[in-house]
């Protein structure tokens, strides 16, 4: 039946796709392709689940046969989260129905069946509105919408999946250092900052602030001195104070810290484009700043 | 041995980006440059063609200032280059730029694997390798960070959100690269000069005997993002002075 369908391989992002799609006031489906997916999507609050039964290890093969089930369906608008596997199968079923895809939406308006949508482009700096007739596949990052909840029925469909790529072996992720994504606080350096020993100061503070600590992707990168790096290529962050040492503030790196609380710029550089990005800044030495800086909080 | 082809995209630097008063975008005076990424791409096939035994050919999708990037691009390695000089290029969308290079890899004959990048440094969108795929009909293995070829097998290690894949498919294919799938070597005098002696097709879109090449994604605006912040710096007073100024603020924040 017509209406909007639903994809995520991450379930909490299945829940808030189905929060925007049933704005829209039309039927909502979710796509699974496994028993215990369908069995988790049943509780997103969607009209109705369906489980697209193939028999492949990867969701990725399935793309294909769900063209297929999405085109006879006379599906709307397919909306997928935006992960890794998620782009993917998007992208893919984009191809096979030879309909319009858009990637990684921040917003979507349905008008009178026109989609209007914006997203991000030359890293961040840039925002780019499309219009779209007709069917559309649209992938969306999380936390863009509040997630639903409530029971609907599972539909079974079999499929034949597409079995030219098979799974080898599935190894997990060694994580190296901490989940800056998840952090309340940041002292970030960055390349104004000159010697490794230096980041002593960084620790300093971020000891006081209860802070971890990140970079620019200079300090990461040609510096190595830290795994992680906040930035378009890099980890995106939304803490409640995001504190700069030394970073100039390209906006390549702003788009990972934008969504911040508060922003605190420390330069010695009074042009410096994280001034235009922050709430409050400081030019000054950092290593005449920061000392004070460190004191005053043990002050408190 | 079959060809392996390298798809990129030749693209504004967005280091050159200038905002207008009004928040539209001026990238007159931008320098172009071949993606980031597809620097990784181009050396992925230049190994796989050596494996192979095959050409390696690079293949972009471009106006006429792409020709620029032919060069470039043949000195990091490939055998050949094939550009498709297009207008369309220039508003094409996922749909037609797939549906472009799907036309360009069939015509070539006799191609064993394509490799893109994830997604070019202008919009990023990254979709065209699993798009190309589906207009080929082939297998797609995206997110790759390490590629081995045996015989007509190729097995790729995925870098996905949660884990690392290791999968295998038979050629042809499509797949996708991520940076740290290789170091693209900066190119070598000798390479820049000998880019020059390599053959070159150059093709129309009205060669490729595509019907449909109409973006289904019409763009309505480019503008800049704007971000509304307190900018407030302290520059009464010492170094002190300000310090306790910022704290104060933070105080008040409830940040501290």
């Amino acid at each position: 039946m017509a209406g909007i369908y639903i994809y995520s391989d991450k379930g909490p992002l299945a829940a808030e796709l189905v929060g925007f799609a049933k704005t829209t006031g039309k039927a909502v489906n979710i796509v699974t392709f496994d028993q215990n997916s369908a069995a988790s999507a049943a509780e997103y609050g969607a009209d109705k689940v369906y489980l697209l039964a193939g028999d492949s290890l990867l969701v990725e093969n399935n793309a294909r046969a769900a063209a297929k089930f999405l085109m006879n369906e006379e599906a709307e608008l397919f909306l997928v989260g935006s992960t890794p596997r998620g782009r993917d199968i998007a992208a893919r079923i984009a191809g096979y129905l030879q309909c319009a895809m858009v990637s990684d939406v921040s917003s979507i308006v349905i008008n009178d069946g026109q989609v209007s949508t914006e997203r991000m482009i030359y890293g961040g700096a840039v925002i780019q509105s499309e219009m779209i007739d007709g069917m559309a596949v649209l992938t969306i990052p999380p936390g863009k919408f509040e997630a639903a909840s409530g029971t609907a029925e599972i539909a079974t469909v079999n499929i034949n999946a597409d079995s030219r790529v098979s799974l080898i072996t599935t190894a997990p992720i060694v994580k190296k250092g901490v989940d800056i994504s998840a952090a309340d606080k940041i002292v970030c350096i960055g390349l104004g900052m000159e010697k490794k020993q230096d980041m002593q100061i960084a620790q300093d503070l971020a000891q006081v602030l209860g802070a971890e600590i990140s970079c620019t992707r200079g300090i990461a990168e040609e510096r190595q001195w830290l795994p992680q790096y906040i930035g378009i290529s890099g980890e995106t962050v939304k803490p409640s104070l995001y504190l700069s040492m030394g970073v100039s503030g390209q906006v390549q790196h702003v788009v990972g810290m934008r969504e911040a609380q508060i922003i605190v710029g420390i330069d010695i550089n009074d042009k410096a484009p994280i001034f235009d990005a922050a709430d409050y800044g400081i030019v000054g030495d950092m290593f005449e700043i920061v000392p004070l800086l460190i004191q005053e909080i043990k002050n408190i | 041995m079959g060809k392996v082809i390298a798809c990129y995209k030749w693209v504004p630097d967005e280091a050159d980006i200038k905002i207008n008063s009004d928040h539209t975008i001026d990238l007159s005076k931008a320098k172009w440059k071949i993606s980031d990424y597809d620097k990784n791409a181009i050396e992925a096939a230049v190994q796989a063609a050596q494996v192979l035994e095959g050409k390696a050919v690079s293949l972009t999708f471009g106006g006429a200032n792409a020709k620029s990037s032919l060069k470039d691009a043949l000195s990091r390695g490939p055998d050949e280059a094939c550009w498709i000089n297009s207008d369309l290029a220039s508003e094409a969308d996922g749909f037609v730029t797939a549906t472009v290079l799907a036309a360009a890899v069939r015509k070539m004959e006799d191609v064993s694997l394509v490799i893109c990048a994830e997604g070019a440094s202008d919009t990023y969108a990254r979709q065209i390798t699993p798009r190309l795929g589906a207009e080929l009909d082939w297998p797609v293995i995206t997110s790759v960070s390490n590629i081995s070829i045996n015989g007509n097998t190729i097995r790729a290690e995925r870098q996905l959100d949660d884990c690392i894949q290791t999968v295998e498919a038979e050629l042809p294919a499509v797949i996708s690269v991520l940076p740290e799938v290789n170091d693209a070597p900066l190119p070598s005098l000798k390479a820049v000069i000998a880019a020059s002696k390599k053959p070159v097709t150059e093709l129309g879109d009205k060669d490729l005997g595509i019907t449909d090449l109409t973006s289904k994604t019409r763009v309505q605006s480019q503008k800049a993002y704007v971000m509304i912040r307190k900018n407030i710096i302290f520059t009464e007073g010492d170094a002190l002075d300000q310090v306790k100024e910022l704290v104060g603020n933070l105080k008040k924040e409830g940040i501290l």
